[in-house]
């Protein structure tokens, strides 16, 4: 039985390996902070602009989009964007690399 | 069994059985009163995450279309039946009843058990309206492992990811993957202990960020996944007193708490 158990453990993992979405389009935060405006910027003109990036979708027609921000010693700054339903930037901001522990 | 007999199409007499009355049927996915009592048993152990909190069960919608107005609950075992008072926010206290312990009770809801899921709620007063305090959040983990609460389904996989997880996988590792609900659909997470400020990735949010339309089923997270993050309980350098602070996608009015 405890066999069974790891191995269905280890397909699991495989299973949420293989689904596991990207973290996110690189791209420069002077570009993202220069070019995303809440109010303004589209959907249509971030993908133009950044193409394909990870994102989740709600059931309330808004959209998280985030991208990673290359900070230095292999470290990444977050930027995240919210999409309304009408398809503009809501909200955007940035979340610095987690200090190394 | 005359169930059974029913869907046949034959009365029960018919094939020699004697009536039996069921005055409740337990379903799988329905709450364990023992499991429920066990888990405020734990709350009662461990209140040093909490000392001076209170508990609480809420129920919390897990398909579109159910309707969160109005819900009654009862404790319903072979002849014991304890109403439960439920308040405006689906919140409810669970009273203690030796009888229904001793029957195995089940804490039944007047809805499908599938389209809803349950929560501890744990609140220490003194919080900033529209904060959490981790010690709270780490509690409720405990409890709600410990009491079953969590309602993800999987067909082929249920039974596994039941096996696995325990109260302590689940609260104390890294990899720990116990559900929490904000009150509004969430934009930023960010905790606050004394000078110590800091976001949660984007991974801590909205179950991770990866929950694909024909996994969503499958979490009770799925009406809820814009309010849905994960919190470091595991991580010993944030104590008991942090403060989990929630930015929403959409602000309240001025004046107005959240």
């Amino acid at each position: 039985m405890r066999a069974l158990l790891v191995l269905c453990a280890a397909l699991l993992a495989g299973c949420a390996t293989q689904n596991a979405a990207p973290p996110g389009a690189q791209v420069p935060a002077e570009r993202l902070q220069q070019t995303v405006i809440a109010g303004q910027t589209t959907k249509a003109q971030l993908l133009a602009a950044f193409g394909p990036t990870k994102n989740v979708r709600f059931d309330s027609g808004f959209e998280a989009w985030v991208y990673q921000s290359p900070a230095g010693s292999g470290q990444f700054a977050e930027f995240v964007v919210l999409i309304d339903p009408a398809g503009v930037v809501a909200k955007t901001r940035t979340r610095a690399p987690a200090p190394a522990r | 069994m005359s169930g059974l007999f029913a869907a046949a199409g034959l009365p029960a007499h018919a094939a020699g059985q004697s009536t039996v009355t069921v005055k409740s049927t337990r379903d799988p996915v329905d709450k364990s009163y023992r499991k429920m009592i066990r888990g405020m048993e734990r709350f009662e152990r461990e209140r040093a995450f909490a000392p001076n909190a209170s508990l609480r069960f809420q129920l919390l919608p897990r398909l579109p279309n159910v309707d969160m107005r109005g819900i009654t609950l009862r404790v319903a075992g072979d002849t014991v039946s304890v109403p439960v008072p439920v308040d405006d926010n689906n919140f409810f206290v669970l009273p203690r009843n030796g009888q229904a312990l001793q029957e195995d009770a089940a804490v039944l809801a007047s809805r499908k058990t599938a389209s809803m899921t349950w929560r501890a709620r744990i609140e220490t007063p003194g919080v900033p309206a529209g904060m959490r305090r981790l010690g709270d959040l780490r509690l409720e983990c405990r409890v709600g492992k410990e009491a079953g609460l969590v309602s993800n389904s999987s067909p082929l996989f249920g039974w596994i990811s039941d096996a696995l997880d325990s109260p302590e996988g689940v609260c104390t590792s890294p990899d720990g993957n116990y559900l929490f609900f904000a009150e509004h659909p969430i934009f930023a997470v960010t905790l606050r202990a004394g000078e110590r400020v800091e976001t949660l990735p984007f991974s801590m949010l909205y179950a991770g960020g990866d929950q694909t339309p024909d996994m969503l089923p499958f979490c009770d997270c799925q009406v809820l996944l814009d309010r849905t993050y994960y919190v470091p309980l595991w991580d010993a350098s944030w104590p008991d007193d942090t403060l989990v602070e929630f930015t929403y996608m959409v602000d309240p009015p001025a004046g107005v708490t959240p």
